[in-house]
């Protein structure tokens, strides 16, 4: 009942800031609509296997096409949530409402539990609304529709990448006050976008920068939602499999530092 | 015979070198209005804290309706509620969904909830705001909103901390009405260093300075005890240069 108490209240704050539309639902969709137009600008060129890339020209698909931009984007919305549940804590830890919780009689699960469901539920309606609007988009743009059951089958494969996100915004949230979380979750988010390989095709790149994005999670997230929406379950097991590691450390830590700092404020 | 409801004993609170509360003895009675007064850093709400579970005790012990705040503090928790120093209210939700949620947490039932959000209405007026988004409502109402939050749970004993810390005096004096007519109802303790307010509310007073507990009796019998004939006098005489 507490959790339930807890999970409905974030809800509803969450809800009724416009703020949250814009960024979580609002930018996927134009992001979206903007790349599509960009992609349209690339000319297009088959380039036979072991010829070099003429300059002013890419290799099709690029990231932007809709098939790979969609899960892409999908991944990025999260990152959006990561910063609105980082916000969500740390001005909860600012004012003095938490403090008021730390006198009733909710436990430290109810509080991490009361955090992550309802960031988890709009991260399945972002999900959704996101993989629509890519859809209608391939419509509009005389591409195939996605494959419906590849769509559904991947909404449960993305629930690491939904668990990774929302552990990041409440560590954030747990670590700095109101005024400096937003800007280093933005931080965050720019990371999670270049070393993702949301905007560019990093597999290409090669180097350096593919070594440093295999590294941490972001890539390994947006690899296993392109993955999982074309349908190559057997292809994303690697990269669903480090990203669901990365989950579960990061929310244990989530869990491990909110616990200690509550711990630390209460001393 | 009087029930205690709270008993400190030789309570203590350091944080590194500096005792921010030491070795406070008091008992608190059953539906009074018990006054903690003193200046900023006396250890008021430092005391509040200790109570309420939101400090480790560094020494000694605080027995609530004979629950031991040191073993026992789920079962205060359950019993106790409080309106912190700054208004602690969920800005996007409305009065009513404020109260709904304290109600929630605290395990009381739909039909406990409803039968409690409407007496709280009832004696703070809150009937004309109840659909208002807390964030709308102006620093008096919110303030009065944290109140009710802390009265929904029906508590046996109630803290609240400087309850009229920057309000202006037309809100203050409506807040002092409220916490008046809750005399009898519920036991509270309130910190304030406003000394008018002691006055007007309180049983009884107990001065801190420093940590420790200069005097404590009626707002008469501190005046009597210094000879003084204001309490702001009495307030000066007892805590001497102690007071900052």
């Amino acid at each position: 009942m507490r959790v339930r108490a807890f999970a409905l209240r974030n809800i509803k704050e969450l809800l009724r800031d416009p703020l949250s539309y814009i960024f979580c639902l609002g930018f996927p969709i134009i992001m979206l609509i903007v790349m599509t137009i960009v992609n349209g600008s690339i000319p297009e060129t088959v380039v036979p296997e072991g010829v070099p890339i003429p300059e002013g020209t890419s290799m099709a698909p690029t990231v932007f096409q809709i098939h790979k931009l969609t899960p892409a984007i999908t991944v990025f919305g999260l990152s959006f949530l990561s910063l609105f549940c980082c916000m969500r804590v740390s001005s909860d830890r600012s004012s003095a409402f938490l403090m008021r919780l730390y006198a009733s009689p909710m436990k430290g699960t109810d509080y991490i539990v009361g955090y992550l469901l309802p960031f988890a539920l709009i991260a399945f309606s972002q999900i959704i609304i996101t993989y629509t609007a890519g859809d209608i988009i391939a419509l509009a743009a005389g591409k195939n529709t996605f494959n419906v059951l590849y769509m559904l089958l991947s909404l449960p494969l993305l629930i690491p990448s939904i668990l990774l996100f929302i552990s990041l915004g409440i560590i954030f949230g747990v670590l700095f006050n109101d005024k400096a979380a937003p800007g280093v979750c933005s931080t965050m988010i720019t990371a999670a976008a270049l070393l993702g390989g949301i905007w560019m095709d990093v597999d290409q790149m090669g180097g350096v920068w593919l070594a440093i994005c295999n590294k941490l999670p972001f890539y390994h997230s947006v690899k296993a939602a392109r993955l999982a929406l074309a349908g190559d379950f057997g292809g994303m097991l690697l990269p669903l499999a480090i990203c669901s590691g990365f989950a579960l450390v990061l929310f244990v830590l989530s869990v491990f530092t909110f616990v200690r700092k509550t711990k630390s404020d209460q001393r | 015979m009087t029930k205690t409801m709270i008993k400190t004993t030789d309570l203590t609170k350091r944080f590194g070198d500096k005792t921010a509360v030491d070795h406070l003895n008091m008992e608190v009675y059953e539906g009074e209005i018990f006054g903690l007064l003193g200046v900023n850093g006396a250890g008021k709400t430092t005391t509040i804290r200790m109570l309420t579970g939101l400090s480790a005790i560094t020494e000694g012990d605080a027995v609530v309706m004979g629950h031991s705040v040191r073993n026992a503090l789920q079962e205060i928790k359950k019993i106790t509620n409080i309106s912190p120093q700054e208004t602690a209210v969920a800005g996007n939700l409305t009065v009513r969904e404020n109260l709904d949620f304290i109600a929630k947490i605290y395990g009381l039932s739909q039909e406990e909830t409803r039968k409690n959000r409407e007496s709280v209405f009832r004696s703070l007026s809150l009937d004309e705001v109840q659909n208002q988004k807390a964030k709308t409502l102006s620093g008096g109402w919110q303030r009065r909103l944290s109140i009710a939050m802390a009265l929904i749970t029906d508590p046996k004993v109630i803290f609240l901390d400087e309850p009229t810390l920057g309000l202006d005096v037309l809100a203050r004096r409506e807040l002092w009405k409220i916490i008046s007519s809750l005399k009898g109802k519920v036991t509270i303790i309130l910190t304030t260093h406003y000394l008018d307010e002691v006055e007007a509310l309180c049983d009884r007073i107990a001065i801190m300075a420093k940590g420790h507990m200069k005097a404590l009796g009626t707002a008469a019998e501190l005046k009597q005890s210094t000879g003084k004939e204001k309490l702001e006098d009495a307030f000066v005489e007892i805590v001497g240069g102690d007071g900052v």
